[in-house]
């Protein structure tokens, strides 16, 4: 029994290091633990010393060792994901948006707690989890705060679909929080979805119905009652696919293309000499997929001239 | 062993980057009028270089034969410069030179065997050329590229310049040497012998040779000794002390006609030699310099950055980053192939991959065990 327990530390242990590692110092927990479950999913059969070296029994193959480190792994994560959370609810969504979307109703003292309740809820969830990884990807990022001031002082596609057509009253940074709020109530879309073979391909992103939504919107809504269930389905289309013609808000669009965006974030990359801008090149490559992924070409192309322009 | 190579390829890139100074102040010592004691110790110092990339050579011959690649050694790997730039200036330059500095002492006092070394170093004062090829060594040991592909093109066309440069200039010095084409040195060097004829014209017993030597060189200032061959010196422009202080042995030139040797002041001559070197030795920096500063980076920029970018594209599944193409480069055929790679491939991967598949990991396996080591 108790040599169970120390390889159970060694592993939680290990686990936690990994986490840290200068490779992956730099990147969100859940980015974290997807670079750490790739080496294990793909090189789990060349990781047999490891295991042997943290104790763990190895005669029965890679699989079940396997198996153990990377529930350490998403231990450790759930734990750096809680303090990132505290400090993402608390500092970066201000929730400024709310009374200008719901005829001047101030914030709930709530509010901020259903919002980290609905996301630990999304983090417990093998497709939500998944989903969350680009959402606070982006929004620990800077991008929003880059590109909405940029937006409003063009005032061109994307400013018109969002004061325009979505009719929104917002101040620009009232927008930004905005977008970081449907960013973060966006996995919970995917919380009623069963894993399947597919969990690692397409989850999380793969887009849903809107018939799909309209039943589990209730039930979500119910979760976070401190938000209208409008304000919430703001968040939950941005799951949605857009083709010309559709009717979803701007903010769902745009929404769902900075979660895609998240998902590809990687923090600190060094730009090689020859080599376009990240944001650039992203936005240029998702303007010929846009149909392909069901994301609004208009909003593509507008990011990827401010990208350009900036050299982002 | 790959330290002390590593350690050894250093010192020889010192050494040329020392031979280099050395040539240039060899040919600016001679402008400046530097003192025969610090013209004498250039001559050591060259010869301890030749000597130095001479051994160079052999030793990495000697590998390359035991390796059974001494022809791709030789001509594949630049050996062929190795070669031009030691043995033969050793023999040709090096050494005469400091054999004539060793016999230069006893000059005035008559020495016969010098007077052959003297002819040689006149002759072969032009192979100092080949020190410069010893530049095109240098892209060696420089790694301004990340691309070995770019190394060896710059490094290519440097040395196609520099050995056509180096090279051409030894062939047309050897034609002009010949005759074959007309020069200056021909014309200086008859005019000068006919001098030295007509102060040697009937012998050294003639009457008023003395007179004659004092005649000619109240003329022509290049007129230095007169005497007897073998005999005592019968009219001098300065004493011996004088030219102790202020002449190499490879400042002289030395007639003998009938009996009668002169010996005239070859510096001017000289000087102008110096200037021509200097003039050809900073075309030649500039040449390399041009290659490694202008045509390196933009060899980069319009051909190994491209293909860089797109080769980690196509080895990386998490990299996507775009081509850069430059204004006014669109049609030039790598950027054609970039935008493909930007507007086809990487949609394609996109699309393939998924931008939500497994994307590969920054972890490497030995950082995984170095953690688990550490319990």
């Amino acid at each position: 029994m108790r040599a169970v327990d120390t390889t159970t530390e060694a592993v939680t242990r290990f686990a936690t290091r990994l986490l840290d590692t200068p490779a992956l110092r730099s990147l969100p927990s859940l980015q974290k633990e997807e670079q750490a479950m790739n080496v294990l999913r793909t090189s789990g059969a060349s990781l047999v010393p490891v295991f042997t070296s943290l104790g763990l029994d190895v005669s029965r193959g890679w699989r079940e060792p396997a198996g153990l480190v990377s529930r350490a792994i998403r231990g450790a994560t759930d734990r750096m994901l809680e303090t990132e959370l505290a400090d993402l609810v608390t500092a970066r969504v201000q929730l400024s948006f709310l009374p200008g979307l719901t005829a001047g109703r101030t914030v709930p003292a709530r509010a901020r707690d259903d919002l980290r309740g609905l996301i630990r809820q999304a983090a417990r969830h093998p497709i939500a989890r998944s989903a969350l990884a680009g959402s606070l990807a982006v929004t620990r990022s800077d991008i929003i705060d880059k590109y909405i001031p940029q937006v409003f002082e063009r005032k061109k596609y994307l400013y018109v679909e969002l004061s325009r057509v979505q009719r929104l009253t917002l101040k620009p940074d009232e927008v930004a929080d905005l977008l970081r709020f449907v960013l973060l109530v966006r996995p919970a879309a995917y919380l009623s979805m069963t894993p399947g073979a597919a969990v690692d391909r397409d989850a999380g992103y793969a887009p849903v119905q809107e018939q799909y939504l309209s039943k589990v919107l209730p039930g979500i809504a119910k979760q976070a009652p401190s938000f209208p269930p409008p304000v919430i389905s703001l968040g939950l289309r941005a799951a949605l696919s857009y083709l010309p013609g559709d009717t979803v808000e701007a903010t769902a669009r745009l929404g769902a293309i900075l979660a895609l965006r998240g998902r590809a974030l990687a923090p600190g990359v060094t730009v090689d000499r020859g080599a376009d801008s990240p944001d650039k090149s992203w936005f240029n490559v998702q303007r010929k997929n846009a149909r392909f992924r069901g994301l609004d070409s208009g909003m593509l192309d507008e990011l990827y001239t401010i990208a350009a322009e900036n050299r982002w | 062993m790959r330290k002390t190579a590593d350690v050894l390829e250093t010192v020889v890139v010192i050494a040329i980057l020392l031979v280099l100074v050395h040539t240039f102040l060899d040919d600016y010592a001679i402008l400046a009028d530097w003192s025969v004691g610090a013209r004498a110790f250039l001559i050591w110092a060259g010869l301890a270089f030749d000597i130095f990339f001479t051994i160079e050579f052999l030793v990495r011959l000697y590998l390359a034969l035991m390796a059974g690649e001494g022809a791709t050694y030789f001509l594949r790997q630049r050996g062929w410069i190795d070669f031009l730039a030691s043995i033969p200036l050793l023999l040709l330059n090096s050494l005469p030179h400091a054999l004539a500095l060793l016999a230069g002492a006893g000059l005035l006092s008559g020495m016969g065997s010098f007077l052959n070394v003297l002819k040689v170093i006149k002759a072969v004062r032009i192979a100092r050329i080949l020190r410069l090829l010893r530049v095109v060594k240098l892209f060696r040991g420089i790694r301004y590229a990340r691309s070995p592909m770019a190394q060896a093109h710059v490094s290519t066309i440097t040395t196609i310049a520099v050995s056509i440069l180096v090279l051409w200039t030894l062939v047309a010095s050897a034609l002009e040497a010949g005759g074959v084409i007309p020069g200056v040195e021909g014309p200086f060097q008859a005019g000068q012998a006919r001098r030295a004829a007509v102060i040697s014209a009937g012998g050294p017993d003639a009457p008023g040779l003395a007179l004659r030597a004092a005649a000619v060189a109240a003329m022509d200032p290049t007129v230095l000794v007169v005497r007897p061959r073998g005999g005592a010196v019968v009219w001098s422009r300065y004493s011996s002390d004088y030219y102790a202080a202020k002449f190499l042995p490879g400042d002289y030139g030395y007639y003998v006609n009938q009996g009668v040797e002169v010996f005239t002041d070859e510096r001017p001559q000289g000087m102008s030699t110096a200037r021509e070197g200097l003039v050809f030795f900073v075309a030649v920096v500039l040449i390399v310099l041009a290659f490694l500063f202008a045509y390196a980076p933009r060899f980069a920029m319009q051909v190994s950055d491209p293909i860089h970018v797109m080769k980690r594209g196509m080895a990386e599944s998490d990299y996507n980053l775009e081509v850069l193409i430059p204004n006014g480069r669109e049609t030039d055929d790598i950027f054609e192939l970039a935008a493909l790679y930007n507007t086809v491939y990487l949609p394609l991967k996109d699309r393939a991959g998924g931008a939500d598949a497994p994307a590969g990991s920054a972890l490497k396996i030995d950082d995984l065990q170095d953690l688990a080591n550490k319990g």
